[in-house]
């Protein structure tokens, strides 16, 4: 276990370095923020007394150091705009993100699990037609077309629920909705294909003979082993779930840290955009080292294999 | 148990007074909902570059002089006058018995720290490069101050309507952190709270100098998708909206629950040539070229078909509202038969391939239609256009200020709200600087002599000098002034304003 732990450390310092360094090569390439932070009329004088200001017209690499040597401290420096902590900003905007995934996952999983085992046992008949016709349809609809559509028929059409905002439960309702059936397909297949293949397996055959009843065949043998995949992959779904999550806020006026991010990579506010880079590399890592765990917990096997 | 049951009531008052946000108990008809398609980044105006900044900040502070919406001309506000002592010194008089929203009267001393403060060479303050052409302020009594500036500065009066006021004892004692997210100022309304991303919220200011607002409350909302703001104001969520898209026009107007209103604004759009050959040589360098340009495309017609009427065919770059317009110009007319002779005599009588940089419609509406329509009759007279789309507007703005998109590219000018001709002769037209793709020592000296005097008369005729010599000299490919679009809630009146900025205090409920 200890030396499980060192590696998932090692592992998650190598990964931020070069995050950190790539996106920190990224931002100088596309540009210099300087251009974006004035004003069209600014004349030159402004922009040299600017980049002076900002620290920019030094070294590349000694920007870097500044930079590295302030975050290990816990310090990301402050955005260029507003002139607010970066780490503040970035944290402030992080829950309403971790709510609309968790959620988004939740209805992922209410949607595809028992659509997933209903096709698995009737496979080949009409209720397995329409579950796949379901995920192709899901899979090929775009995240912001659902969106509108879902406020076109519940916001203006009906009334029933406010188009946009965050704030109460009614809020949450369409956007985790519409990252739910953006990540629901994927699952679903999992699950048929998983329990197909366990189904078809010597344990089931001997659970059978046992005597077990068919119910808890599927609830116990079949689906404990099925879930196996299905919690690795929503792990390493979980980075696509963000991007998703970035459409999702955007179309909902959502609050959230992905907008965040991608409002400052256009900005070029490099202190903001570092920091949150840094810190969702953090929380997708530690996400993989918890499926990681999970998956033990669940799987003997593969808790005596490691 | 009775005794239980009182204590019980009494707790419960208790934890609903104590619960934040029960304070302010707003209804839907005391308040006024304005959406924004993207957040401030702070609450002290003199630190942003954005223009949401801007119209917010005019509803919580006050500038020393403002634009009358219907007249256009700046008139007094917090300065009550204003004259010229000498070429160099402006004396401003202000108004008495303004308070800021914590009590302070507002003096002289707001004045001088609130511009000393931007001028600050080591402060970040944005709007420095607003008002680098003056050099002190001074005091001379409680409600008198004199600006000295550097040299004469014509646009002294225009600039006043772009600097609020802040309050000399917050900028001493609180400083520039806490300004961030506490605006004191004296307008019509004070902030109550800020959810990043999410919601501004103000409230009336009852001890407004000036005639009240009608509505106690503003709910600023920050929605960045167009579509999901036109749901909200469908569906009464929000009142006011900017920016409409125009193919969206139709589906608002016909809801019967909101309108749409348009109104000029104070930008211009062209596609700028490259005469200066920044990015290498190109046939933009020939006069005859550019006028075969400028007399290929039918522009009224694309402005009546394509754009729905939503432009103001212009004869050069100059919007018809800024200071020094000149309306006995007239614009070119389609005349396809001359602009083949042009080409032919400028040596390309078998026709010549122009690239084209494409902007994407983020400032400028409709821009890809509307290119389409001028590139096709381009085409025609011979002037075979290779077209490049460039999705990002960030990197439009970045290439054209380092001269590398010539030989044509699509360009729009705002202004920065001062309604001169000055404002953009100088940033365009004026060799060597970030923008101007056309270099010519006459129009340079046209456009210096412009800003170094007073004399408003004879800046007139110099800037319709300088309008002739853009015109007949085709600098750019001249196109039309923008109309702007607002999507307008039926519960309430509203006009569009032709500066962009929108005044939440002018709102009022509809008349049947």
């Amino acid at each position: 276990m200890r030396r499980y732990l060192v590696r998932q450390l090692v592992q998650l310092v190598v990964v931020i370095l070069g995050i950190s360094i790539l996106a920190f090569s990224i931002l100088h390439i596309i540009g210099d923020p300087v251009t974006l932070l004035l004003p069209q009329n600014a004349g030159k004088e402004e922009y040299v007394r600017y980049k002076h200001l900002m620290g920019l017209d030094q070294p590349i690499w000694i920007q870097y150091w500044k930079f590295a040597t302030g975050a290990v401290q816990g310090d990301f420096g402050r955005s260029w705009y507003g002139n607010a902590p970066a780490f503040r900003l970035v944290v402030d905007r992080m829950p309403p993100t971790i709510y609309l995934t968790l959620a988004g996952l939740g209805v992922a999983l209410l949607i595809a699990l028992p659509l997933g085992v209903l096709a698995a046992l009737k496979r080949h008949s009409f209720v397995d037609t329409l579950c796949t016709l379901l995920a192709v349809a899901g899979q090929a609809m775009p995240i912001f077309w659902l969106g509108i559509m879902l406020i076109i028929i519940f916001a203006v059409r009906l009334r029933l629920l406010p188009a946009s905002g965050y704030g109460t439960w009614q809020n949450f309702i369409m956007p985790a909705f519409c990252l739910g059936a953006f990540l629901a397909p994927i699952t679903m297949r999992l699950v048929r294909s998983g329990i197909i293949e366990v189904m078809n397996m010597e344990f089931i055959k001997t659970a059978r003979a046992k005597g077990v009843a068919e119910r808890m065949v599927v609830v116990k043998h079949a689906f404990r082993n099925a879930c196996i995949p299905v919690i690795t992959v929503l792990g390493l779904q979980f980075g696509q779930l963000l991007g998703g999550a970035f459409i999702t806020e955007t179309v909902f006026a959502w609050p959230g840290v992905a907008t965040l991010t991608v409002d400052s990579i256009r900005n070029q506010d490099f202190p903001v955009v570092q920091c949150a880079v840094v810190l969702l590399a953090l929380i997708i890592v530690i996400v993989n080292a918890f499926v990681d765990l999970l998956v033990g917990l669940i799987d003997p096997r593969i808790r005596a294999g490691a | 148990m009775v005794r239980a049951a009182t204590l019980g009531f009494v707790l419960l008052v208790m934890v609903g007074l104590a619960l934040p946000g029960a304070a302010p108990a707003q209804t839907k008809d005391d308040t006024i909902v304005y959406a924004l398609q993207s957040d401030i980044d702070t609450w002290d105006p003199p630190g942003s570059v954005l223009r949401e900044a801007i119209i917010l900040g005019y509803q919580v502070f006050d500038h020393l002089a403002v634009r009358d919406l219907k007249t256009r001309k700046v008139g007094p506000n917090l300065a009550i006058s204003w004259k010229t002592i000498d070429d160099t010194t402006w004396e401003v008089k202000l108004r008495q018995g303004v308070k800021f929203h914590d009590g302070t009267p507002f003096t002289s001393k707001d004045v001088k720290a609130t511009f000393d403060r931007v001028l600050d060479p080591v402060k970040k303050m944005i709007a420095r490069g607003n008002h680098a052409k003056i050099k002190s302020v001074e005091i001379v009594d409680d409600y008198t101050v004199r600006f000295k500036t550097d040299g004469p500065y014509p646009l002294f009066v225009e600039r006043l309507t772009a600097q609020v006021m802040e309050s000399e004892k917050v900028i001493r004692e609180k400083g520039d952190e806490w300004m961030q997210e506490h605006p004191v100022g004296t307008g019509p309304y004070k902030l109550v709270s800020w959810n990043r991303k999410q919601e501004h919220l103000l409230v009336r200011n009852d001890d407004y100098w000036g005639p009240k607002p009608y509505y106690k409350y503003v709910r600023v909302r920050i929605i960045p998708e167009q579509a999901t703001q036109i749901a909200e104001l469908l569906s009464g969520g929000v009142d006011i909206m900017k920016a409409v898209p125009p193919d969206q026009m139709d589906v608002i107007n016909k809801s019967g629950a909101a309108r749409t209103a348009t109104s000029p604004i104070l930008r211009t759009a062209f596609l700028q040539l490259d005469q200066a050959a920044r990015s290498g040589p190109n046939p933009f360098t020939d006069k005859r070229v550019r006028i075969a340009a400028n007399l290929a495309a039918d522009q009224d017609a694309i402005i009546k078909h394509v754009l729905n009427g939503l432009g103001d065919r212009v004869a050069t770059a100059v919007n018809p509202m800024a200071f020094g317009w000149d309306p006995a110009l007239k614009p070119y007319k389609q005349d396809v038969a001359r602009a083949k002779k042009l080409l032919a005599e400028a040596g390309y009588p078998n026709g010549v391939d122009i690239l084209f940089n494409e902007a994407p419609p983020t400032v400028e509406p409709g821009t890809q239609q509307t290119n389409d329509a001028i590139v096709a009759e381009m085409t025609k007279v011979g002037l075979r256009v290779k077209r490049n789309y460039i999705g990002d507007n960030t990197v439009v703005v970045a290439r054209a200020k380092e001269g590398k998109l010539g030989p044509m590219f699509n360009w729009s000018w705002g202004y920065y709200s001062v309604f001169d001709a000055d404002a953009i002769l100088y940033d365009i037209f004026k060799c060597g600087e970030f923008y101007a793709y056309y270099c010519n020592k006459e129009l340079d000296d046209l456009i210096i002599s412009g800003r170094s005097t007073l004399d408003q008369k004879k800046r007139t005729e110099v800037y319709a000098k300088a309008q002739k010599l853009l015109f007949d000299e085709a600098a750019y490919l001249y196109k039309w002034g923008l109309r702007g679009v607002w999507g307008i809630s039926n519960r309430v009146d509203y006009s569009a304003p032709p500066d962009e900025v929108d005044r939440m205090f002018l709102v009022t409920p509809r008349k049947k």
